[in-house]
């Protein structure tokens, strides 16, 4: 990749590695060594790359997943679990039935969408209609339960699902948070974006 | 399309820095000690012969081994096998081909190369050995396969020898990175 050789290399942290940089450690290394900064930074970003997805390929969902998860019932009301979201600061939960069970999971997109919004159904638009009219909004959803709003059935993964394959999942679907179930589908634990970006930064296995 | 080969030949990257006064200084004692002693042993031994034992290829190995002692191509593996092979092929072309001094000369170069690297053995000299014999007097031409292993082979040897004792006595310096 000739055309990316005058780009410096990411580190983690933010810090980009320049060809300055490897010209300073290569001066601080007595003998000549037969390789041009340019060429060194090549094999630098591609053994680094690999690193990368070594370690996806290696880290699974068990070892990142957070295990105490808070979920909701099927027929727990919306109004409790919107209470609940916002007082856990967590933009969705697992809906899980009485036999431990994953049936769905809700997300604040999913209040969104059910508002009654007019197009975008974004948190600014629900701020703007709530400043506009005395009624907020009109609330069609208001006695109804989890069930009712939950997408379901839930994408779940399994404990040993690699870290690459969630992040895929996480790209595909659209995706910020899928539960980890057992063969039975009863829930052990959550990984969300922020675990597998935790990961990624070298927290490994928590 | 155009615009990007034309646009390769400008480079991308800059030259490795400047090596300090102690490498150049035990670069300049291995080199002089490495080409002293073959050319010591050609001169009071060897040239009154029909034998030959200093060639200017060495003088182009000298530059690695002394010089540049931690690349790959200037390896044990490398000086040795990349000479041997070069030798044999130079041998080969030049009695294959002799009419033809210089498809001899291109072939027993460009199939040194090809070699050397199919042998992961690549060391440039190589390519001079091979052409040094192909261009050769009929003083090296008379050595046939001998040239092999007389005076590369031999050469080569004391080289290596020389790299081994002179690359190891500085704190700083050691030789080979890898022998096989």
């Amino acid at each position: 990749m000739p055309e990316n050789r005058k780009d410096g290399v990411k580190l983690p942290g933010g810090v980009e590695l320049q060809d300055e940089d490897i010209y300073e450690a290569m001066k601080s290394i007595p003998g000549y060594l037969d390789i041009t900064p340019g060429d060194f930074k090549e094999v630098y970003q591609l053994a680094y790359r690999h690193a990368l997805e070594r370690l996806s390929r290696d880290v699974t969902a068990r070892e990142i997943m957070t295990r105490e998860v808070v979920v909701v019932r099927p027929d727990t009301p919306l109004a409790e679990v919107a209470e609940i979201m916002g007082m856990q600061g967590i933009s969705g939960v697992p809906v899980v039935d009485p036999s431990g069970q994953v049936v769905g999971v809700i997300s604040a997109k999913d209040f969104l969408i059910h508002l009654g919004l007019a197009e975008p159904k974004n948190f600014m638009i629900l701020v703007a209609s709530c400043l506009k009219s005395q009624a907020c909004v009109t609330l069609p959803i208001k006695q109804r339960e989890a069930a009712d709003l939950m997408s379901s059935p839930a994408v779940t993964v399994g404990p040993e699902t690699s870290v690459k394959e969630i992040a895929a999942i996480f790209t595909a679907k659209g995706l910020n948070r899928v539960p980890v179930t057992d063969p039975e589908g009863r829930l052990l634990g959550l990984v969300s974006r922020a675990d597998i970006v935790k990961a990624a930064m070298g927290g490994g296995a928590k | 399309m155009i615009g990007d080969y034309f646009r390769k030949m400008a480079g991308t990257t800059q030259s490795p820095p400047r090596v300090g006064l102690a490498e150049i200084t035990w670069s300049w004692l291995g080199a002089f000690l490495g080409i002293g002693l073959v050319a010591y042993l050609n001169e009071t031994w060897v040239e009154p012969t029909d034998l030959v034992l200093l060639i200017g290829s060495l003088g182009a190995s000298a530059v690695l081994v002394y010089g540049a002692i931690k690349s790959p191509l200037a390896q044990p593996r490398n000086l040795v096998g990349g000479h041997l092979i070069s030798a044999l092929v130079g041998v080969t072309a030049y009695k294959l081909l002799s009419p033809y001094p210089w498809l001899a000369g291109a072939l027993a170069v460009a199939t040194s190369i090809a070699l050397m690297h199919a042998t992961r053995t690549l060391h440039p000299p190589g390519g001079a050995t091979a052409l040094i014999f192909v261009m050769g007097s009929p003083k090296l031409h008379n050595l046939g396969y001998l040239y092999v292993i007389m005076p590369v082979g031999a050469g080569v040897i004391l080289m290596l020898l020389v790299a081994l004792l002179v690359n190891n006595l500085s704190h700083r310096r050691r030789y080979p990175e890898f022998w096989w």
